[in-house]
């Protein structure tokens, strides 16, 4: 931690960086918080969290605010991943993003299970395996088409349409959503259009999900949305042979009309 | 440049689950749920997600009004304070203390509530109280 | 109560004004029969087609839905159809894993020339989707 800490400090007083995003503790909590020069006192309570907050969802605020400031921002191996999509998408210039790599507290590691848990240019914490666990999409798979359709029509049920998912996603950029479409979503219904609502986020999800999972920690319905995003990255790895998040040039293959690199079988 | 997170509660229900102000140079930008404790943990229902929009928001009253006539005019607290003081006066007069009823504010705070209701039954001279969670 | 009836599939194709529309059209000019279960819509092309109009028609009750346009190299707007396929060839799969039948929903190319392909594409789709069956998803919220 203290090499992180001494190493804000310099970014910031070189005044390589206008502030620097990372997490604070506040009432023994951690909170997200851009330390600038003005209080680089409180540097000494910088911390990595035990929870996670979509820090490139936040850094997105400030530079679309602030379009001409370099800033600095304390990455775990998700939000990194996070920070790549949005480079590819020209959401943010890589050029202002000055990335602080940390590891992730070890139990809290464990449970996540990220597809890329550590991030380049890392300045505390150990690395760490990757751990590749397929169970949850294999109970899935073993089901048969019915059986299938009724366990995701049930879990779709339960959707209380808080836009819970889109609004935490770090790679969720779109200004004018899909899903607030007067015509395309009705308004009023609770659940909203299964399975509709649902298949359409899992499919804008394509090409831009990290597996950062934090839209099944944020759901209140608790329904599998992990899962369901992790099979659309799937999908778009067999058929593109892409994987978002995993580095800063790669082209993802929904964003250009059409390179001619895909060949269609006439089926 | 100055963007700080702000715990706080949310002010619709009961419940009171955490939300994390987003304020740019002093103004609210967004929100996130808050992890901080076992009531929400980290999650928020569409009331929660968007109940920082009236803060800021353009359709908020900035002086008291009256109506006078058809039209709503603008006046100064005193007037205001001084019209109403008047008239429910001269209605309890007129029909008694219970013909007024008072409804207390979920986006009130506990204390103004308790002192909304005292008022009622202290003040005004009834049992007529009542709140908005109930309608 | 309602009176239960033979299954009759129901079909929305999109199709691309410049090539299939005009196909279809064309397939109408040449008088040749068709099943009467295809509900054409026209969109400018079929890199237009949101996945979201696709899931939209399944929720509305469609058993099949024909995604249609012009032949690769040969769109209007240069690339619009290589979109297309990309889209269609995600949310198949997609919708195989949330148990929707994939075979539900086709992509084909038919060109401006080709009426008799579209007849004998509505023809052969049509008989697929009846073999099928009803679609499973449903009109109305799920837990009405």
């Amino acid at each position: 931690m203290d090499a992180l800490r001494s190493k804000v400090e310099e970014l910031l007083k070189s005044g390589e960086i206008a502030g620097f995003l990372g997490m604070r503790l506040v009432h023994q909590h951690p909170y997200p918080h851009l330390f600038t020069l003005k209080d680089i006192d409180l540097l000494s309570t910088l911390t990595i969290g035990d929870v996670r907050y979509p820090l490139a969802k936040i850094i997105l605020d400030i530079a679309r605010a602030y379009r001409d400031a370099k800033l600095g921002i304390m990455v775990r191996g998700c939000d990194e991943s996070a920070l790549f999509e949005l480079f590819k998408n020209f959401q943010l210039d890589p050029e202002k993003v000055v990335t602080l790599g940390v590891a992730c507290p070890a139990e809290q590691g464990e449970k996540c299970q990220c597809p890329r848990p550590n991030p380049l240019n890392m300045i505390a914490g150990e690395k760490r395996e990757v751990v590749a666990d397929r169970s949850d999409l294999k109970k899935i798979e073993e089901m048969g088409e019915n059986e299938r359709y009724q366990y995701w029509m049930s879990q779709f049920g339960k959707c209380i349409k808080c836009y819970g998912c889109r609004n935490i996603c770090p790679v969720c950029f779109c200004e004018v959503c899909t899903l607030e479409h007067e015509s395309l979503i009705q308004r009023g219904e609770i659940p909203p259009e299964v399975p509709n609502f649902h298949l359409v986020r899992a499919f804008h999800m394509a090409g831009r999900c990290v597996d950062c999972g934090l839209c099944e920690e944020t759901c209140p319905a608790r329904i599998p949305l992990r899962t369901l995003y992790r099979k659309v990255r799937e999908i778009v790895k067999t058929h593109f042979d892409y994987l978002p998040g995993q580095d800063s040039e790669s082209v993802p293959p929904l964003q250009l009309l059409g390179d001619g690199s895909f060949e269609i079988s006439e089926k | 440049m100055d963007y700080r997170t702000v715990p706080t509660t949310c002010v619709y229900c009961g419940c009171g689950c955490e939300l994390v102000l987003k304020v740019l140079d002093g103004k609210i930008c967004g929100v996130l749920p808050g992890k901080s404790q076992d009531v929400s943990r980290g999650r928020l229902c569409i009331k929660g997600w968007t109940a920082h929009e009236f803060v800021d928001s353009e359709k908020r009253l900035k002086k008291p009004l009256i109506k006078k006539g058809n039209e709503l005019v603008e006046a100064s607290w005193d007037e205001a304070l001084n019209t109403i003081a008047s008239k429910l006066r001269s209605i309890r007069e007129e029909s008694g203390a219970d013909s007024i009823a008072v409804l207390c504010s979920a986006k009130a705070t506990n204390e103004d509530n308790y002192l909304l209701q005292k008022w009622a039954r202290a003040v005004i001279g009834t049992n007529n109280v009542d709140h908005c969670a109930r309608l | 109560m309602e009176e239960k009836r033979a299954f009759e599939p129901r079909i929305v194709a999109f199709c691309c004004n410049w090539c299939s529309y005009a196909g279809a059209d064309l397939a109408g000019g040449m008088r040749l029969k068709y099943v009467p279960n295809i509900l054409p819509i026209r969109v400018m092309c079929s890199g237009r087609i949101s996945p979201h109009f696709i899931l939209k028609a399944f929720q509305k009750g469609a058993d099949g839905v024909l995604v249609t346009g012009c032949h690769i190299g040969d769109c209007h707007y240069m690339k619009g159809n290589y979109i297309t396929a990309k889209r269609v060839a995600i949310l198949r799969d997609l919708l195989g894993f949330v148990g929707i039948n994939p075979e539900r929903l086709k992509l084909e190319w038919i060109a401006g020339s080709e009426g008799e392909k579209f007849a004998r594409v509505a023809n052969e789709f049509t008989e697929q989707i009846r073999k099928l069956g009803p679609s499973p998803v449903p009109d109305i919220p799920y837990n009405a």
